[in-house]
């Protein structure tokens, strides 16, 4: 990074408080605080509906909020236009104009602004060097495939020396090798300019891949904001863990406390799992969070042997094939589904067949306590859970 | 200053409205009024009794049956017609650019001038005409035919001539946005052509249909000039008979016309937008 | 209509392209008939055959005084039908921008547009003319015949604008309003030129309609002619293949005038959306 870009760096921090959006009846994003540092690559990740263009289109001033305050940098926004801001966005359909040569899109902002057409050219191709579209300069947008689009997209809004840019979904409209290719190129660049970077996907490698901060969603609320590391190992919710893949998430009713253990009652069996302090109560819901890949699968003696202490016993119900590893379902383990991820030497040593009785077993470090439905709170899942500001679930 | 979307949204469509207003709203409020005044004589020129006696008259009566039969008959043709070619159009030529490129081969014409189009049928209906030479060096007839040319049958053709691609255009928007999977899915289910046309097709573009019946019934409902021309003056239609009233400047009896017709196209046009909704299709 | 196998067509599709070629042979074959009798020769009569060739009539047509004032009609059609084309368009764009908005009144200004329409021009131009005598105007072509055509090129224009805007991304205004632009700023270099193809649509519309306009402009010209009723009075009493060396001219105007407009959406279109030839996505290599 130039000297110049490590001075802005720290510039571009976002908070929203209290934010909400209504339509009409319906509110898409309820009571948001978020806090965003200057800098950062921050990924709003959720299913459609669940808010993070809204809020991204808040940001950037295309929507207003109903209640609440947008401050960049320390400095409430929501009465100023998208281009005071400081704000940049980029489109999911890239809205690069069709009329326009690549050179007058990205020279457009300057040409609003009323700069010269010499000094404009100027910067403009300067601009197109450093993301590597030089040569193209007088071609018009149709004329460019769906990554060289993006560069060019990127490049237009870059030349306003924005704070924060905005991204709306940018690698969704491209194919899958194309988009692992592009993930890389937005990296670069983010560290390159030193700018705020949010990015909205639905796809949560995208998301772990690329961002400093994942902020996880769902019907307008946030479910968490913290690191990809520890949004994907250490998720606050089961929602968030669903969500993310990879974890298994076994839930249910307290039924018996033991010493260092409780019993939960998860759909048809009983499981018996090494409790957090303080051990949650009798009769409410409980539910942990086990990673798929730290689950050790063994063949069960028979149908109804009691598996003990961490662990699940089931039935194979689905193998597949994932190159270094194998996705092995277990049905009737517990109230949702139950997969070990098991290494491929590991399988085809012994390769179970499905309708195989099994248990799977993890030790006590890997579970990870989540925050119930209810929204109650133990202090261990206060702990485990990541460092940012987050919303009150439920 | 920050102006109302709406407001905007009125300032806008002002003009429009304005020279609608003035050009078209008004001025038919005045037509009509003028049935009951003549000009600036503030005496009723025109009793309802007569207005009821000419109205009821065998003249009249006999000149709407003739501009209906006109209407019914050429709407039916321009149907089969305009239908046919929008099928084939839609679903048999399979480039866009080429749906596109023939599409403006139909339209072509409509940019030319109508009278020009329509005395065009005379040299070649004529007795003397490329048709009737064609049939006799062929051998079919040793005689010209006689009724080709100023007779229904002339005033027929033209304005078949004139008003198919009003036909053509609607049906053929409304076929182009059938889902094809749906015509594959039928085909896969056993239907034959003519089922897939008539249950599927015909259904899906009603709205086209309507909107070229409309044109079409209108565009004869209103005409002047095809009739005078091409029945060597022996036929006439309600617009002829207003244009003749016009030329002597009767305007009470011009307007009586004039609000006639317009009661009768407004009636067939309610009538055909019962069938289907045209806003939607049209707007979007 | 059986699906397609490997290229072969069934045969519905070579009867309808014979129907389809015989409709196209119906459209276009009476004017060529016209077109050719104009270059009749100077004894020829209205009809066939052709008696030599020869451009006697057109040299008839611009010369002769006695069948009217063509030169004087042509030049009032000319310009009637440039004023209606700039009018048309210029309010057709203006409000195909209104109605991408809801507001109270838009359903009554469309439905009164659509009777516009459909009204019959002999309906519409009796009542200008009697509302211009009411007034005591006097008509005049440039005046109530140019309001009286608006009526009917009008809404063929904001028929036009409506299937335009329905197509139109938002998302260019709303990348140009984050990259600074102002509204007029935004409508001015994003709107207008992506309309462009539209607006020329639009403008071959008003020409032309205008331009070949008769029950409308009749009763509301006034004293003088435009081409189409000079048409009108030599056909009612043809005398000579003067009438088609008018028919053949008249037309060669309205050709140029869609040629002019249909090339230049054409070349609009190509130029925003071809791949020049050669560029596959793996050849330069400042490619991904």
């Amino acid at each position: 990074m130039n000297p110049e870009d490590r001075r802005t760096a720290q510039r571009g921090s976002i908070e929203l408080a209290g934010v909400t959006k209504r339509f009409g009846e319906t509110a898409a994003v309820r009571n948001i605080d978020l806090k965003i540092p200057g800098g950062c690559y921050c990924c709003l990740l959720g299913p459609s509906g669940c808010g993070k263009t809204t809020i991204l289109r808040m940001i950037a001033g295309h929507e207003s909020p109903t209640e609440g305050a947008v401050l960049i940098d320390g400095e409430n926004v929501v009465d100023k236009p998208p281009v005071e801001r400081g704000t940049a966005m980029m489109f999911q359909s890239y809205a690069l104009f069709p009329h326009l040569s690549c050179m007058d899109n990205v020279a457009f902002n300057l040409k609003m602004r009323g700069m010269g057409k010499d000094e404009r050219r100027a910067r403009a191709l300067e601009m197109l060097d450093r993301v590597r579209m030089k040569s193209f300069a007088d071609r018009l947008p149709a004329q460019l495939s769906g990554g060289q689009q993006q560069r060019i997209a990127l490049a237009r809004s870059l030349i306003t020396n924005p704070r924060v840019l905005l991204l709306d979904e940018p690698l969704s409209a491209l194919d899958e090798f194309l988009r692992l290719q592009m993930r890389g190129e937005l990296r670069h660049i983010q560290a390159e300019f030193g700018i705020t970077f949010i990015h909205v996907t639905h796809t949560q490698m995208e998301a772990v891949a690329l961002a400093d901060m994942v902020v996880v969603m769902d019907q307008g609320q946030i479910e968490q904001a913290a690191s990809a590391r520890d949004v994907y190992d250490r998720p606050r919710t089961g929602y968030v863990a669903h969500f993310m893949g990879g974890q298994n998430v076994l839930a249910g009713v307290v039924t018996g406390r033991q010493t260092g253990t409780v019993t939960v009652a998860s759909g048809t069996k009983n499981i018996t799992i090494t409790a957090p302090a303080p051990a949650p109560a009798l009769g409410t819901q409980f539910e942990v969070a086990v990673r798929r890949d730290r689950v050790h699968l063994s063949r069960a003696p028979s149908q109804a042997a009691d598996p003990g202490v961490n662990a699940v016993s089931g039935r194979v119900s689905g193998i597949e094939y994932q190159g270094t590893w194998l996705k092995i379902s277990v049905e009737d383990a517990c109230s949702e589904g139950f997969v070990a991820n098991v290494p491929d030497d590991k399988f085809f040593a012994d390769p179970l067949k499905i309708g195989d009785p099994v248990i799977a077993r993890w030790d006590a470090e890997q579970l990870h306590y989540l925050v119930a439905r209810s929204g109650k709170r133990s202090a261990a899942s206060a702990a485990a859970s990541g460092s940012s500001t987050v919303a009150a679930a439920g | 200053m920050k102006v109302s979307p709406t407001l905007t949204s009125y300032l806008q469509v002002g003009p429009l409205l304005l020279v609608l207003l003035l050009f078209f709203g008004i001025p038919l409020l005045v037509a009509y009024s003028f049935f009951q005044f003549d000009g600036l004589d503030s005496v009723p020129a025109f009793d309802f009794v007569n207005y009821i006696d000419v109205l009821t008259s065998r003249v009249t009566l006999s000149l709407y049956l003739k501009t209906l039969y006109y209407a019914v008959v050429v709407w039916a043709i321009t149907l089969l017609i305009g239908f046919t070619v929008a099928y084939f159009l839609a679903f048999h030529v399979k480039s866009l650019i080429w749906q596109m490129a023939l599409l403006l081969l139909c339209t072509v014409p409509f940019w030319t001038s109508n009278i020009i189009r329509m005395i065009s049928w005379i040299p070649f209906l004529g007795r003397n005409g490329i048709f009737n030479n064609a049939l006799i060096a062929a051998g079919i007839t040793d005689q010209p035919l006689e009724f080709l040319l100023f007779s229904d049958f002339a005033v027929i053709i033209a304005y078949v001539h004139l008003f198919t691609l009003f036909m053509i255009v609607p049906i053929f928007n409304s076929m182009a946005r059938i889902d094809k999977s749906l015509i594959e899915a039928a085909h896969d289910g056993g239907a034959s052509a003519w089922s897939i046309i008539w249950d599927i097709v015909i259904p899906l573009s009603r709205t086209g249909i309507a909107l070229g019946s409309i044109f079409v019934i209108t565009l004869v409902m209103g005409d002047f000039f095809v009739v005078k021309v091409m029945s060597g003056s022996q036929s006439a239609s309600i617009a002829m008979a207003m244009s003749n009233q016009i030329a002597m400047v009767q305007y009470p009896p011009a307007a009586a016309s004039a609000v006639i017709l317009l009661i009768v196209v407004s009636l067939m046009v309610a009538a055909i937008l019962r069938v289907v909704d045209v806003r939607k299709e049209i707007a979007g | 209509m059986q699906k397609l196998q490997t290229g072969k067509r069934p045969l519905s599709f070579y009867v309808l392209s014979a129907f389809f070629g015989l409709f196209v042979l119906f459209l276009y074959g009476p004017m060529s008939a016209i077109y050719i009798l104009s270059f009749q020769g100077p004894s020829g009569g209205l009809t066939f055959p052709m008696r030599g060739w020869s451009l006697h009539w057109f040299d008839a047509l611009f010369s002769q005084q006695r069948t009217g004032d063509f030169a004087g009609a042509f030049t009032r059609s000319m310009i009637l039908a440039a004023m209606v084309l700039l009018l048309t368009v210029a309010v057709s764009v203006v409000a195909g921008l209104a109605f991408r908005r809801r507001f109270v009144g838009a359903a009554f200004v469309f439905y009164l547009a659509v009777a516009s329409l459909i009204m019959p021009g002999l309906l519409v131009g009796l009542g200008v003319g009697l509302t211009f005598q009411t007034l005591g105007i006097q008509t005049r072509w440039f005046a109530s015949a140019l309001g009286a055509q608006l009526t009917w090129t009008l809404p063929f224009g904001m028929l036009i604008m409506f299937a335009v805007f329905s197509r139109f991304n938002r998302a260019y205004e709303e990348a140009a309003r984050d990259l600074g632009a102002t509204n007029w700023q935004i409508f001015l270099w994003v709107v207008l030129p992506i309309l462009f193809p539209g607006m020329i649509a639009v403008a071959l519309f008003g020409f032309t309609l205008s331009y070949d306009e008769f029950p409308r402009t009749l009763l509301t010209s006034g004293a003088t002619n435009t081409l189409p009723m000079e048409i009108w009075g030599m056909t009612t009493n043809v005398t000579s293949p003067a009438l088609y060396a008018l028919g053949t001219v008249t037309t060669l105007v309205s050709f140029i005038a869609i040629t002019l407009a249909l090339g230049s959406i054409a070349i609009i279109q190509w130029r925003r959306s071809r791949r020049p030839p050669g560029i596959t996505t793996h050849s330069t290599k400042e490619q991904e």
